[in-house]
């Protein structure tokens, strides 16, 4: 396997914020634990692509990172929550805007909010495969003001928890800051706990003036809170092992942010300290697979991330069914 | 009864459907369900064991109920002496070099629950007390078998030992200096009670020793 290295992130929002407020029709009534913990969140408007989005992202990582995104982008990767169209993914629309042509456009719809790491996984393949040097992985979660924006949805108790961003980030075949392990756990078993419904019933493809929404399975609330406990610290677990790094020495953890409590068993499973663990969920709420690239950034951007240090990814995605991790040198050349 | 069950709703620290919503004991649930416990906050006070035994439970409460066995599936405890008129007996607990420990099991056949009740060094007081009760497993697991389970509790002279004097002399070790490795010590004692139980039932040999060792 060719040496891939992490080199950069950025990010975009969409310029309106949302309130607590714009949730609750009843003032006193306190939100499930499940769903608290969010101060305010970001939502797309109805005018705003996902591609959209990604050209925003990856014109602000190429100017950080001096890029000509003409010439420097062999592979793009995208994984978008609500994408713009039913058949086509993003990438080639996000492609056409910036005025590019990589060689490989994948648009990646499983691994939900750990489509990070699959992306990391899949770009590290094709390098070592095919001879790409560069990838752009774009990571768009735009589901909340899609979804969760609407007279009927914002009034489900797990409407105030989803927020919309933008997370990019740039690979190079290079040694860097290597990426030293990277961890994929299916648990199929899992699979079908997180569905997305319609107040009337109907699927999602069918004539209806119902809204859709993401719905969580109450009953199985407990099962997925279980399932988080064991499968994520697991999988991290493993890939510090192969890293041979002892989880106490984890420099600086990210993980996808679900809710506090998830954050919180995280931790205190692999005995990071809370100021090791970069989250945004309080600004941002549950940024599904934007919260990796988007908290990366944050880290480097607020000095949390040191050089010579180790960066862990991890995290699970929709009710259980994939969890993944990664373990980065970061050793940035300036 | 009806003012003394409002006066029990507003008990600090008391959640009943009454006081307590569905959803407000949903989000407390979530909040004390943590993926790790720290050992201390487990075993910090009480060290609770349970095991699965495939032996009916009536045999495993018959074993547990003669106090002998102790030497056969305790780690330390040996060279029992006859039972006196109250039921004790004082063996040696070799963890603790020639540490006499004084013991007097109490069993309850309905209940199946035998109490080992012990100390160190002297048999006035027994305040080192093992509480064990054998479950059918048929009734909990719907599977043939028992589950054994065992309970400790940190009586306060664990942490001071209330006889020194009466300890041999040189020893450096208290009983209660190892209450950190109680949870480890007990799990290694519950394995050797599964695997003797299965073994002896399994050869269909007698479930009592007696004085025999």
């Amino acid at each position: 396997m060719k040496t891939v290295s992490l080199i950069g992130a950025a990010s975009y929002f969409p310029p309106r914020i949302v309130e607590n407020s714009f949730f609750q029709d009843n003032e006193a009534e306190r939100p499930h634990i499940m769903f608290r913990g969010v101060k305010q969140r970001h939502h797309v408007s109805r005018e705003e692509t996902a591609s959209g989005m990604i050209v925003h992202a990856a014109r602000k990582l190429a100017d950080r990172l001096n890029l000509n995104l003409h010439k420097d982008v062999d592979i793009l990767l995208t994984n978008v929550t609500s994408p713009d169209q039913p058949f086509t993914g993003c990438g080639a629309d996000a492609a056409k805007a910036l005025g590019i042509r990589p060689a490989w456009i994948l648009d990646i719809h499983n691994g939900g909010c750990v489509s990070f790491i699959s992306m990391i996984a899949q770009a590290r393949a094709l390098m070592s495969c095919y001879g790409a040097r560069t990838a752009l992985l774009c990571n768009v979660q735009n589901s909340a003001g899609r979804l969760f924006g609407s007279e009927q949805t914002r009034k489900l108790k797990q409407a105030r928890i989803p927020g919309d961003g933008c997370g990019v980030a740039y690979l190079t075949a290079s040694g860097e800051s290597p990426i030293k392990e990277v961890v994929h756990h299916n648990h199929c078993e899992y699979a079908g706990d997180m569905t997305v419904v319609r107040t009337d019933g109907s699927e999602w493809w069918e004539p209806s003036m119902a809204c859709t929404y993401v719905d969580f399975n109450e009953a199985k609330l407990s099962h997925i809170m279980s399932r988080a406990n064991r499968i994520v610290p697991e999988a991290i677990r493993e890939a510090c092992r192969r890293a041979e790094l002892p989880t106490s020495e984890i420099g600086t953890l990210i993980t996808n942010q679900p809710n506090n409590l998830f954050l919180r068993n995280w931790r205190e499973a692999l005995q990071v300290p809370a100021q090791r663990h970069v989250s945004t969920f309080e600004r941002h709420g549950n940024l599904f697979g934007a919260a990796l690239p988007i908290c990366l950034e944050e880290a480097i951007d607020s000095g949390q991330l040191k050089a010579n240090s180790h960066l862990v990814l991890g995290g699970f995605s929709h009710a259980g069914d994939f969890a993944a991790s990664a373990v980065i040198h970061w050793k940035p050349a300036c | 009864m009806n003012d003394v069950s409002t006066a029990i709703d507003r008990l600090p620290g008391v959640h009943r459907i009454e006081n307590c919503s569905k959803d407000d004991m949903t989000s407390l649930s979530m909040e004390m369900t943590h993926a790790v416990y720290p050992h201390d906050e487990v075993y910090g006070q009480y060290c609770s064991l349970e095991e699965f035994v495939d032996c009916p439970p009536e045999k495993a409460f018959e074993y547990l109920a003669d106090v002998y066995t102790l030497q056969e599936w305790t780690y330390s405890l040996r060279d029992f002496t006859p039972m006196d008129e109250s039921g004790m007996v004082i063996a040696t607990d070799k963890i603790g070099g020639a540490t006499k420990i004084y013991t007097r099991a109490v069993a309850n056949r309905e209940a199946m629950t035998v109490d080992y009740h012990c100390a160190w060094d002297q048999g006035d007081e027994l305040w080192m007390i093992y509480l064990m009760r054998v479950v059918p497993a048929q009734l909990v697991l719907k599977r043939p078998g028992c589950v054994i389970l065992w309970t400790n509790c940190r009586h306060p002279y664990y942490d001071n030992n209330p006889f020194p004097n009466k300890a041999p002399k040189d020893r450096k070790v208290w009983v209660g200096d190892m209450w950190p490795f109680f949870y480890a010590g007990h799990k290694v004692e519950l394995d050797n009670l599964k695997h003797i139980l299965e073994y002896r039932h399994a050869n269909g040999l007698p479930m009592t020793i007696g004085g025999k060792s």
